[in-house]
């Protein structure tokens, strides 16, 4: 028997900012895999050329672009520990992709050949959750 | 100047009161890890996030925090 009974709280709000945010992720992943293939099949069938090729081929951008909103969403909802964990784990993911993406461009500079911007986004992406779980055990 | 742990009674409150973290975490309207972050004096609260968990204990903050550990 507890020695004090709780009340019933409302939804827990981090709790309903996380399911929103899931929700949303999952929805915008869905539409980007829907829209990415409907180009590619389009581009392979019809082969368009032009103006229609270069927006055919920014299309599967809409859905993803979709998800910078839902995340500032889940971030002003969220609680501010999380907010504190994101924050330090973004800024930290910001300093290594910069100081790595201009040690390339130097090393461009000397003879390298150039790279996919791709890589930039793939070094932020893997920086941010190395960093995110450093984050998190610091925490604890 | 980094943030200062700050010591706190809040395992000694939840234990007397025979909460769960979970349970304290939605009474509050946070994560459990930020309960588990609390507890281990590893993350200090806001002012707001404070009051709410002296309002939970109904405890001044000062008896839930030890504000000399912050100095």
């Amino acid at each position: 028997m507890k020695q004090t009974q709780l009340p019933h709280p409302p939804l827990n709000p981090t709790v309903a900012a996380t399911r929103r945010y899931n929700v949303g992720l999952a929805l915008a992943m869905a539409a980007y895999l829907v829209v990415l293939f409907a180009t590619i099949w389009t581009i392979r069938h019809y082969d368009p050329q032009g103006f229609l090729r270069f927006v055919l081929a920014l299309a599967p951008l809409v859905p993803i672009a979709l998800i910078v909103p839902i995340g500032v969403r889940y971030f002003r909802e969220t609680d501010e520990f999380e907010r504190r964990m994101t924050t330090e784990s973004l800024a930290i993911a910001a300093g290594v992709t910069a100081l790595l993406s201009a040690t390339y461009a130097f090393l461009e500079n000397a003879g390298l050949p150039p790279l996919s911007a791709w890589w930039t986004w793939t070094v932020l992406m893997l920086s941010w959750a190395v960093a995110r779980m450093t984050v998190c055990r610091r925490y604890r | 100047m980094p943030s200062l742990p700050v010591k706190n009674r809040l395992k000694v409150l939840r234990a007397e009161h025979d909460w769960s973290q979970a349970e304290l975490a939605d009474q509050l309207g946070v994560a459990r890890q930020t309960i588990v972050a609390l507890e281990a004096g590893k993350y200090a609260p806001s002012l707001p996030l404070a009051f709410r968990i002296s309002r939970v204990f109904s405890k001044p903050v000062e008896e839930i925090f030890d504000a000399d550990s912050a100095e």
